[in-house]
């Protein structure tokens, strides 16, 4: 029983960092058409900052997690200002193709200048903090607390301000949303940014848990892919459930079933949901 | 147009047939590589160039078709000329229970699901220590059996046989794209409502595109199994879709020969590249993004644009 309990708690952390990644790239994809693959190096990039930030300039962790959020944040704002951007009005056919593989092709970059810069061989992160509390050490609870934190933060920003407004216009209709005032570059870049920023705060926050290395965004990024398609478009708490909702049935099924396939429980479940309900589990598509 | 083809097809095979008189056993390797890869862009341009769906699993598929066949002659005995076509059918079969759900999804979907599926098919590849050795890699893969007195454990004759099947699957892949079946599957490409809407059964063309293209890479993973005769689950990681869809990129979406083309490019640059491992794929990526800026559609796009400005 304890056991159980333990890898449910365990679900629920790794599944915020799901969450984390996946609120960034729901409302990028949703706004901008973009499964935007670059989150996942833009995780690996600020993780390494957040490490060297601790390590080398012995910064306390909470400046360290925010450098990570800002890096993840303007390498964000930039790929969008200088490459997706060229290819917003689509008036080619194969435009929304080239965005998406634009996309691969950064995930690709990146991936690989951190291998070429600080190799392959993985990194620990040093602990901030000791002590646990049933048998969850704090660093473990952090994440979570951390997660629905920033989680709120970002519901609040969209529901209550002007900006968050344009975004929620641009995400139902952008050429609408243009007509009526709205400036889609800034929303884009805002987007970019919040996802660049989420994506980065995600992996310093686990980072400390596991090990630093440069294929580490693979696996977030691939679960975060899965976790938007199924909440749908347009839904904070869709995100964060099927977040949540992913890595418990991941830490169970690793368990019960067989921990060699712990990372391929996702393509099942994806698979099964498309089939039953195409349009995801929560909002429209 | 298609005469021009023609014409740069027989060239190719010309050129290809004479490079191993007098080029030597490393050239004669990189180009059986690239021919590979040549075998795979083309079948993926048949799925993804003419009929729409941008699919990142063609990888996946290519380490199944590896994979089975090794499998077969390994524990079965089989020889290499049933294997082969065994664990082409095979992958052709599998392709279409994979593709008939997965193919119900429209655009970034379904990319994202097929990049999903060839992580999934790593991770099998990786895990099934007992059958594929997993890590360590699957070793002691016999080259084809001899026939008609021709011993393949050479490499200039497994260059000829991979040749061979090469050309066949080119040809194979022309004919059907110029007759109305490939009419067919442009019209899916084009516009797909209107499509299903004038009466083509839409889903059923979509997945047998989907199979014909993952059968043909079944088949180029089976001569790699052969050839290379050393598996590892690595090779066939999503490195290598990914790599597939550059190289059909460079060569330019639905033309069959662009994409085998860019398959020999892509492989040239790589190999001339080899000096620095590290830094290889970075310069290759902000080639691609480069590209991606400078004209989307790829060689045969630039080919087609000079030609317009010169006309």
């Amino acid at each position: 029983m304890e056991v159980l309990f333990l890898q449910i708690g365990n679900g629920l952390i790794i599944g915020s960092v799901y969450a984390l990644v996946a609120l960034g790239l729901n409302m990028i994809w949703s706004i901008t058409d973009i499964p935007d693959f670059a989150q996942g190096s833009f995780y690996v990039l600020a993780a390494y900052v957040g490490l060297f930030a601790v390590t080398l300039a012995g910064l306390p962790f909470v400046a360290a997690l925010l450098l990570g959020m800002a890096v993840g944040a303007l390498l964000a704002f930039l790929c969008e200002r200088l490459l997706y951007r060229r290819w917003r009005e689509r008036t080619f056919r194969d435009a929304a193709r080239v965005q998406l593989l634009c996309a691969i092709a950064l995930f690709f970059l990146f991936a690989n200048v951190a291998n070429a810069l600080w190799t392959g061989k993985p990194r620990t992160f040093p602990a901030y903090m000791e002590g646990a509390v049933f048998g969850f050490s704090y660093m473990r609870i952090n994440v979570l607390i951390a997660a629905i934190v920033l989680f709120v933060i970002v519901y609040l920003f969209i529901m209550k301000t002007k900006q968050g407004k344009a975004i929620r216009a641009a995400s139902m209709d952008p050429g609408m949303a243009q007509v009526l005032g709205v400036n889609i570059d800034t929303v884009n870049s805002m987007v970019f940014a919040i996802g660049g920023a989420l994506s980065g705060g995600a992996a310093v926050l686990v980072a400390p848990l596991y090990s630093v290395f440069p294929s580490m965004g693979d696996l977030p990024l691939l679960k975060a892919l899965v976790v938007v398609i199924l909440g749908g478009f347009g839904s904070v708490a869709g995100v964060l459930i099927c977040g949540l909702g992913l890595g418990v049935i991941e830490a169970l099924g690793a368990m019960y079933v067989s921990s060699a396939y712990q990372h391929g429980y996702a393509f099942f479940i994806l698979i099964l949901v498309l089939l039953l309900k195409p349009k995801g589990l929560f909002g429209r598509v | 147009m298609w005469n021009t083809n023609r014409i740069i097809l027989g060239i190719m095979l010309f050129v290809l047939l004479a490079i191993p008189l007098f080029a030597s056993s490393y050239i004669v390797y990189v180009v059986t590589l690239a021919m590979l890869f040549s075998m795979l862009t083309a079948s993926y341009d048949f799925m993804t160039g003419f009929t729409g769906p941008l699919s990142f699993s063609h990888g996946a598929f290519y380490g199944i078709g590896a994979y089975t066949s090794a499998l077969l002659t390994l524990k079965t005995g089989m020889s290499f000329w049933v294997a082969m076509p065994v664990s082409t059918l095979t992958v052709f079969v599998f392709a279409a229970i994979v593709g008939y759900p997965a193919l119900k999804l429209r655009g970034h979907y379904f990319a994202v699901t097929t990049f999903f599926f060839g992580h999934f098919i790593y991770l099998v590849l990786l895990n099934s220590r007992d059958i594929t050795k997993g890590p360590l890699g699957l070793g002691g893969i016999r080259p084809p059996e001899s026939l008609f007195g021709i011993n393949f454990g050479n490499m200039t004759a497994m260059y000829y046989l991979i040749l061979f099947f090469g050309a066949l699957m080119v040809v194979f892949l022309f004919v059907l794209v110029n007759s109305s079946i490939g009419k067919l599957l442009v019209s899916i490409r084009e516009n797909e409502d209107l499509a299903q809407a004038s009466g083509v059964n839409t889903a059923f063309y979509k997945v047998m595109a989907f199979s014909i293209s993952s059968g043909f890479a079944g088949m180029a993973g089976s001569l790699f199994a052969h050839f290379f005769r050393l598996l590892h689950p690595s090779t066939f990681a999503w490195m290598t879709s990914e790599m597939i869809v550059i190289m059909f990129l460079v060569g330019g979406a639905g033309t069959l020969i662009g994409p085998i083309i860019g398959a020999g490019v892509v492989t040239f640059i790589l190999e001339l590249m080899r000096f620095a491992p590290e830094w290889r794929f970075i310069i290759w990526s902000i080639l691609l993004i480069a590209i991606l800026i400078i004209e989307p559609r790829g060689l045969a796009g630039l080919y087609n644009r000079i030609r317009g400005r010169r006309a």
